[in-house]
């Protein structure tokens, strides 16, 4: 049932499963260009959220999902559904801290985490910076607004064709980064107003932190802090920059996560 | 007009000074070339953006927006398009634009340069804006009213399940007493007051089953075709009789088929349209009630005469809270043929009137057989 509710793609072999959780604002596609480097020697696990994707938009509550507790809960149903054992929880953005959640509550599922770009909380408070103001997030949530339209016609199944890279026509059928609208706004709401702080200090797994430069929405003092607060972490900085080193670099993501595990 | 006499387009005046604005982004987010157009909405020079990152010209939302879903879709797809955006100038004014943008890419796949169009809509964002802020006030009103709704029908029930208990209590009452000698004025009051009871227990059993309806139980039949459903109609037509002993009411019951239906159910539908034709037919006049079977179908019929029912109110008739005539035959909530279509619809049955020349029938019919899938 979760392994339909979030449209879970599972590829690969290897007896190890790496599991791929997208962050904020896009689906599973954005891993591909990583998670095909792993499908030779791992089992790969890729899902979207309820709200992006291919999900079950129906599926959606604004309860369970008002936190990222029900986020995490999601994980552990799939990685339950799939039996999976030890097994590596890669996450992007906010999806870090639902990985983070997930290990807590459910120790034996995941042995080894990779969170890329994490932010605990995004939220200036006191001496921690966040880099955001919540004022900022307003702002945000404006251009979904905005953008409601737009973003309504590119949950269309139909994806115009891509000159240059073929490929992409054939492989995404589906819509990509389709995200409903509501949804959108309320797990804006939920990621940018978070606070994981007091978790990560319980977080045992072995974790490998991926820090990208001139990241406006994780910070480098904030991928530091995060590393700081992991009893057992690695930290890389990664000469990409941005917030999506899993697209703008996928060859450097995957070389850090090899070297890794 | 011979084509060497058109004027000749300059190129690298068109690129600097187009009617929209264009920016080429490096991969790492800076500004590798930028028209004048778009330096001079932002209020800077041309030569002070190029090299500084794209970003800073964008809201801190949209900043966000862009690294968390412009980036991705652009990587993935290649390009957007008419995406929303507001741009902020050197004054922190906000500046509304459309941008579509590309990806250029080299030989290789590699991200080479984004392409950016951008067009101002100042005028076009806020008519967007405030179509939605009038369709968001719409659908908090829609919600309000419907909460309200809710609320109103889950009062009704409440009330009328409260108020069954006291009737209960009074029909008790009438029926001890109705043991015990009385006088003919003592028993023509207890007879009054039987009939108070029945309507008044009638009119709640339809209140419930509206209040059900809209609240999404909606009604639960318990059908089978264990037992006959005559003696049901038999007991609803005596029932009415006793009340109103000066009306003639005729039966033709001929069911020796089983019909698959809630007999309790059908009672009711009965009684609602026996009682209509008492309520609403010429004083005195007599009522037919006729049951049989059709081929596979059950068809129950009540028929009266008094004043024709006009074409208009027909279509009405099956609405809750539709009271037809006036005067005399005002009276009730107008629930009793809504309750009665909603059983048939419950039964894949039909509710239809006729009325023409002073006659009135209502005619129910519903399939005796359960339900059977066709087989292939």
């Amino acid at each position: 049932m979760a392994l339909k509710r979030n449209n879970v793609r599972v590829s690969g072999q290897g007896d190890r499963a790496m599991m791929f959780a997208h962050g904020f604002g896009c689906d599973q596609h954005m891993w591909r260009d990583v998670a095909q480097g792993f499908e030779v020697d791992f089992k790969v696990i890729l899902f979207d959220h309820v709200g992006a994707g291919g999900s079950d938009l129906a599926a959606y509550d604004s309860t369970k999902y008002g936190s990222l507790g029900g986020y995490a809960d999601d994980v552990i149903e799939i990685a339950r559904e799939l039996d999976l054992r030890d097994a590596i929880f890669v996450g992007h953005s906010v999806s870090a801290m639902i990985g983070a959640l997930a290990v807590l509550k459910a120790p034996d599922l995941f042995s080894d985490l990779v969170m890329v770009g994490p932010s605990p909380r995004y939220i200036d408070d006191g001496d921690y910076v966040g880099g955001f103001t919540s004022g900022q997030v307003g702002e945000l949530l404006q251009f979904l607004a905005d953008n409601h339209l737009g973003w309504s016609a590119a949950m269309a199944p139909a994806i115009m064709g891509n000159a240059d890279r073929p490929e992409l026509g054939e492989k995404l059928t589906e819509s990509f980064c389709a995200t409903d609208p509501k949804i959108a706004a309320e797990f804006a709401r939920v990621t940018f107003f978070s606070d994981n702080r007091a978790d990560l200090s319980r977080v045992e797994a072995r974790t490998l932190v991926l820090q990208c430069r001139d990241d406006i929405i994780a910070p480098q003092c904030v991928g530091e802090w995060v590393h700081a607060q992991l009893p057992n972490s690695e930290y890389v900085l990664l000469d990409a920059t941005g917030h999506c080193p899993n697209l703008s670099a996928p060859a450097e993501v995957t070389a850090a996560i090899r070297a890794f595990v | 007009m011979p084509l060497s006499d058109l004027p000749v387009e300059d190129l690298a005046d068109l690129y600097e000074n187009a009617p929209c604005g264009y920016v080429s982004i490096a991969p790492d987010g800076r500004i590798a070339k930028v028209n004048r157009t778009l330096a001079e909405w932002v209020g800077r020079a041309e030569e002070d953006l190029v090299a500084s990152p794209f970003n800073n010209l964008l809201s801190f939302g949209g900043k966000i927006a862009v690294e968390t879903h412009l980036a991705p879709m652009l990587r993935l797809k290649g390009q957007v398009a008419e995406i929303a955006l507001d741009l902020v100038g050197a004054d922190g004014s906000k500046i509304p634009v459309i941008v579509n943008a590309t990806e250029k890419r080299g030989d290789n796949g590699e991200h080479v340069l984004t392409r950016m169009t951008l067009f101002k809509a100042v005028d076009r964002r806020s008519y967007e804006r405030n179509l939605l802020a009038a369709r968001e006030a719409a659908e908090a009103e829609t919600l309000a009213e419907h909460e309200t709704a809710t609320l109103r029908e889950q009062f009704i029930a409440v009330l009328g399940h409260d108020l069954r208990n006291p009737l209960a209590s009074l029909d008790a009452g009438v029926r001890l007493l109705d043991k015990e000698a009385l006088s003919d004025r003592g028993r023509f009051i207890l007879g009054g007051m039987a009939k108070s009871v029945a309507r008044a227990s009638q009119l709640i059993d339809n209140v419930l089953d509206l209040a059900r309806g809209r609240l999404g139980g909606g009604l639960v039949l318990t059908r089978d075709a264990k037992e006959p459903v005559s003696p049901v109609l038999e007991q609803v037509v005596a029932e009415i009789q006793s009340i109103v002993p000066d009306r003639p009411i005729s039966t033709i019951f001929a069911v020796d088929e089983p019909v698959y239906c809630d007999r309790q159910r059908i009672g009711q539908l009965a009684s609602n349209l026996v009682g209509n034709a008492v309520a609403h037919g010429a004083p005195g006049s007599a009522i037919q009630v006729e049951a049989r079977t059709e081929g596979s179908d059950f068809v129950l019929s009540v028929t009266n005469s008094g004043e024709t029912i006009p074409p208009d109110a027909r279509e009405k008739l099956f609405q809750p809270f539709f009271r037809g005539g006036t005067g005399r035959t005002r009276q009730g909530l107008g629930l009793g043929l809504f309750i009665v279509s909603e059983i048939a619809k419950a039964h894949d049955g039909s509710i239809e009137v006729i009325s023409s020349d002073g006659i009135t029938s209502f005619i129910f019919s519903m399939p005796r057989h359960r339900y059977q899938p066709a087989t292939i």
